[in-house]
C-alpha cells in the first residue's frame, strides 16, 4: 500500500481528486456567476491595468487616486433621498472635464443604476456613441471624485469592474475562469471513470461469456467487436449525443456503450488461455460447475489485468467527453473543460487573443490523462514485472 | 493475389456496411423521442404533420421504412437537408473533397515522417537521436488533438498572423484559378501541419520497435555479410519484412483518422463532411445527419478495404498462397 503512495501520478490523483470534490464547497457564489467584466486578463497578469475596485459612496462625495488606465466597466448603483422640491445633482469629477451624471428632481427616492456602456447613458453625456465611454470618463492619472448635492441622504455604490480579475480571468460572459477550472475537474473524473467503469463492466460481462462459451455465442460478439472497432466512434458519439439528450449521465452511457471492445477481446484471449489449464480441468474434474468455475476463478483471474485496462482506459473516455463537449455537444449547463474550449473557440476568445481561457482547461485535460496513462503503466508493471524492464527493447 | 482472402475481406467489408446500415437506421428512428416527434414542430397543424410524414415516409410501417431506406442509401438519394432546403446528396458531394484531402495529406505526411523517424531512431540506438524520437513520440501522441489545435491557432493565426483563423477559402474568393489553388493550400496548410505534428509520434515509436527486433534477425547479419549496402540493408531487406505489420496499423487508423478530420474540421471551421455532421446534428437535421455518418462510414470501409487490397499486395504468405492454387 505505501509503494502505491510513492508513485508520483498516484499522489498527483488524490490530490486533483480531492481538490475538485471539496474546494468548490469553499469557493463563494455559484460558477456561473458573472463577477467581473467580459475577458478580464488574469490578476497576475500585466499589473498596468487596472483590477476590479468598488467604491461604497457615503456623505454624498467620494474621491480616489485613479494612477492605471481606465477600467473596464464604469457603472453605479443605489439609491437617493432627497426633498422632493429640491434638485440632486450626481457628478462625476475628472482631471479635465466634468460631468453631470444625473439631475433628478419632483421624487423623495430615487433608485440610480447606470452602466457606462448603455447608449442612453452616453447619449445623456454627449459622449460619442460608438467607441468606450470609460476611455472619457478616465482620461488620464490623476483625482477623480463624485459628488451627490442636494441629497438627505444617499447610498450609492461605484463598481469599475477591471482588466484584471480572480486568478485566472475571465470568460465571455464575466464568469471566474478559476472557478469553472475546478468545477470541471467533477465532471472529468466523474465522466472518465464512471463510463471506464461501465464499459469495463460490459467487456468483461462479453469476454466472459465469448471466452467461455465459445461456438456461435463467440464467433457472434467477436465479430461484433471486430465491427464496432472499424467504424469511427466520434461521428456515433456526435449523433447519439444529438438525439439522445446531452446530459453528464448520458454522456456515461453513451461513452461506454462504444468503449468496451478493447477489454472484450483481453478477457477473452485470456479466458481461452486459462480454460485450457490444468487447474480448471482439475475443477471441472471435482465436479465443479461451470458458473461457478467463472464466479469463482476466471473473474478473480482477470481483476489485475481490468484494474490496468480501467487505468488505461480513463484518458480515452475524458478526451472523448471533452471533444464532444468541445463540438458543443453538452448540456450548456454543466460546467466541463470541453465546454470552456467549446465556449473559448466560439464566442470570440481568439479575438480577444484569451489565451486564458484556452490553457487552463487544456492543460488540465493533458494533465489528467498523462496522470492515469502513468498510473496504468505502473498498475500493468506490476502484475507483469516483465513489462518493467522490458521498457527499452 | 489470393482471392480466397480477397473475397474474405470483401465480406467483412460488406458485414461493416451492413452494421453501419442497421445501426443509422435504429439510431434514428428507434430511439427513445421517436424521430416524428424530433422532426414536425408540435406546433403545426395536424395536415401539415400528415403532409411531412408522408414526405419523408414515416406514416409507412416501419419494415417497409427499413427497405425504402436502404435503397436510398445505397443509391445516394438522401432527400432535402431540413436545414438547407437543398438534396443532401449535393450537398455532402462539395464537401467531400476537404475531409479526403485533408485526411489523406495528414495520413501520407504523418506515416512517411514517423515511418523514416523510426527507421533513423532503430539505426540509432542508445544515441541521443533517439531518446529524442521516443521523447517526442510520447508527447505529442498523447496530447489531445482539438487542444493542440486550438493553440496552434491561437499562436500561428492571432499572435502570429501566418494562417488564416477559419474557413477553407478566403472571403470573398479570389477570382483566377491558380490564386483559388494557393489560397486553398493556405488554408488547409494548418489543419493538416497540426494532424501531421500528432500522428508521426505513434507511428515512429511503432517503426522503431519493429525495425529494432528486424536488425537484429539472422537475415539482416547475413545479408551485412554478404557486403551489401547499408541502404539496400535498411529499405531492401529490414523495412520490406516490416512493411506488412505497418499496413495492419495503417488499416487500423483509419476510424481514429475519420474522427480526428471531424474535430479538425470543426476547429478550423473547413467546409467538409465534418463539419457538415457537427451543424446537422446539433440543428436536428436527422435526414443530413444520418447521410454525413454514413458517408463517413462509407469512407472508412473503403480506405480500410483499400489498405487490405495493399496489405495482400505486400504480405507474401497471402500472395503466394493464390499462386499455389
Amino acid at each position: 500500500m505505501m509503494a502505491l503512495l510513492k508513485r508520483k501520478s498516484i499522489i498527483s490523483f488524490i490530490i486533483i481528486a480531492l481538490v475538485g470534490a471539496f474546494l468548490p464547497f469553499f469557493l463563494e457564489g455559484h460558477p456561473s456567476d458573472s463577477v467581473g467584466a467580459p475577458f478580464a486578463r488574469p490578476i497576475f497578469w500585466n499589473l498596468k491595468l487596472p483590477a476590479s475596485t468598488y467604491f461604497d459612496i457615503t456623505e454624498n462625495k467620494l474621491e480616489f487616486e485613479w494612477k492605471k488606465f481606465p477600467p473596464a466597466i464604469f457603472s453605479l448603483a443605489g439609491k437617493i433621498e432627497a426633498e422632493p422640491d429640491k434638485t440632486v445633482v450626481i457628478s462625476w469629477n475628472t482631471p479635465q472635464k466634468s460631468y453631470v451624471l444625473a439631475e433628478l428632481t419632483g421624487q423623495e427616492f430615487y433608485w440610480i443604476n447606470m452602466d457606462g456602456r448603455d447608449m442612453i447613458f452616453k447619449q445623456a453625456l454627449d459622449l460619442p456613441l460608438i467607441g468606450k465611454s470609460v476611455d472619457h470618463l478616465f482620461p488620464e492619472k490623476g483625482k477623480y471624485s463624485i459628488t451627490v448635492e442636494g441629497a438627505t441622504f444617499s447610498e450609492l455604490k461605484l463598481s469599475l469592474p477591471g482588466k484584471r480579475q480572480g486568478l485566472l480571468g475571465t470568460d465571455q460572459r464575466g464568469r471566474d475562469v478559476f472557478r469553472l477550472l475546478i468545477y470541471g475537474i467533477r465532471t472529468s473524473l466523474l465522466v472518465g471513470i464512471s463510463a471506464t467503469i461501465i464499459a469495463t463492466v460490459l467487456g468483461l460481462g462479453f469476454g466472459l461469456l465469448a471466452g467461455y462459451s465459445g461456438g456461435l455465442i463467440d464467433s457472434l460478439i467477436m465479430r461484433t467487436v471486430d465491427i464496432l472497432l472499424s467504424i469511427p466512434t466520434l461521428p456515433i458519439l456526435m449523433v447519439l449525443a444529438g438525439i439522445w439528450g446531452k446530459g453528464l449521465w448520458q454522456l456515461v452511457l453513451i461513452l461506454s456503450i462504444f468503449s468496451w471492445m478493447g477489454t472484450a477481446r483481453s478477457v477473452r484471449s485470456l479466458i481461452l488461455t486459462v480454460r485450457e489449464s490444468a487447474w480448471v480441468e482439475g475443477l471441472k474434474a471435482l465436479g465443479a460447475k461451470k458458473s461457478y468455475i467463472l464466479r469463482r476463478h476466471l473473474i478473480s483471474e482477470t481483476a489485475p489485468i481490468l484494474l490496468a485496462n480501467i487505468a488505461l482506459g480513463v484518458p480515452g473516455a475524458i478526451l472523448s467527453e471533452a471533444s464532444l463537449a468541445f463540438l458543443g455537444l453538452s448540456d450548456p449547463r454543466l460546467i466541463s473543460w470541453g465546454r470552456m474550449l467549446h465556449e473559448a473557440h466560439s464566442f470570440g476568445a481568439f479575438t480577444e487573443g484569451a489565451w486564458w481561457l484556452l490553457l487552463p482547461p487544456g492543460i488540465g485535460i493533458v494533465i489528467l490523462c498523462l496522470i492515469f496513462m502513468d498510473i496504468g503503466r505502473y498498475l500493468e508493471e506490476l502484475i507483469d514485472p516483465r513489462l518493467g524492464s522490458d521498457k527499452n527493447v | 493475389m489470393s482471392s480466397k482472402w480477397f473475397l474474405r475481406r470483401l465480406f467483412s467489408s460488406i458485414a461493416v456496411l451492413a452494421a453501419v446500415l442497421v445501426l443509422n437506421f435504429l439510431l434514428f428512428r428507434v430511439m427513445p423521442g421517436d424521430a416524428v416527434s424530433t422532426i414536425i414542430d408540435p406546433s403545426f397543424s395536424p395536415e401539415a404533420k400528415e403532409l411531412l410524414r408522408e414526405l419523408y415516409g414515416l406514416d409507412k410501417p416501419l419494415k417497409e421504412q427499413f427497405f425504402i431506406y436502404i435503397k436510398q442509401m445505397l443509391t445516394f438519394k438522401f432527400g432535402l437537408s431540413f436545414l438547407s432546403r437543398r438534396p443532401v446528396w449535393e450537398e455532402l458531394l462539395s464537401r467531400l473533397p476537404s475531409t479526403l484531402i485533408l485526411m489523406s495529406l495528414s495520413m501520407f505526411f504523418s506515416s512517411v515522417l514517423g515511418i523514416w523517424l523510426g527507421i533513423k531512431a532503430a539505426l540509432n540506438r542508445g544515441k541521443k537521436l533517439e531518446k529524442l524520437v521516443l521523447r517526442l513520440g510520447a508527447i505529442t501522441a498523447s496530447f489531445p488533438g482539438f487542444f493542440v489545435q486550438l493553440v496552434l491557432l491561437m499562436l500561428l493565426a492571432r499572435t502570429f498572423p501566418l494562417f488564416p483563423l477559419r474557413g477553407s477559402l478566403s472571403v470573398p474568393p479570389p477570382t483566377e484559378a491558380t490564386a483559388i489553388v494557393i489560397d486553398y493550400i493556405w488554408h488547409m496548410a494548418l489543419p493538416v501541419i497540426s494532424l501531421t505534428l500528432m500522428g508521426f509520434g505513434g507511428w515512429a515509436l511503432y517503426v522503431r520497435n519493429l525495425m529494432v527486433r528486424v536488425l537484429g534477425e539472422d537475415y539482416v547479419l547475413m545479408a551485412r555479410a554478404r557486403g551489401l549496402s547499408e541502404k539496400r540493408v535498411v529499405y531492401g531487406h529490414s523495412f520490406r519484412t516490416i512493411l506488412p505489420p505497418i499496413l495492419t496499423i495503417l488499416l487500423m487508423s483509419v476510424p481514429g483518422l475519420v474522427s480526428g478530420a471531424v474535430i479538425t474540421e470543426s476547429v478550423f471551421s473547413l467546409y467538409g463532411i465534418g463539419t457538415f455532421l457537427l451543424e446537422a446534428v446539433s440543428g436536428h437535421d436527422y435526414p443530413s445527419a444520418g447521410a454525413a455518418f454514413y458517408l463517413l462510414a462509407l469512407i472508412t470501409i473503403i480506405s480500410n478495404l483499400f489498405a487490405d487490397i495493399i496489405y495482400g499486395l505486400a504480405d507474401p504468405r497471402v500472395r503466394i498462397e493464390g499462386k499455389n492454387q
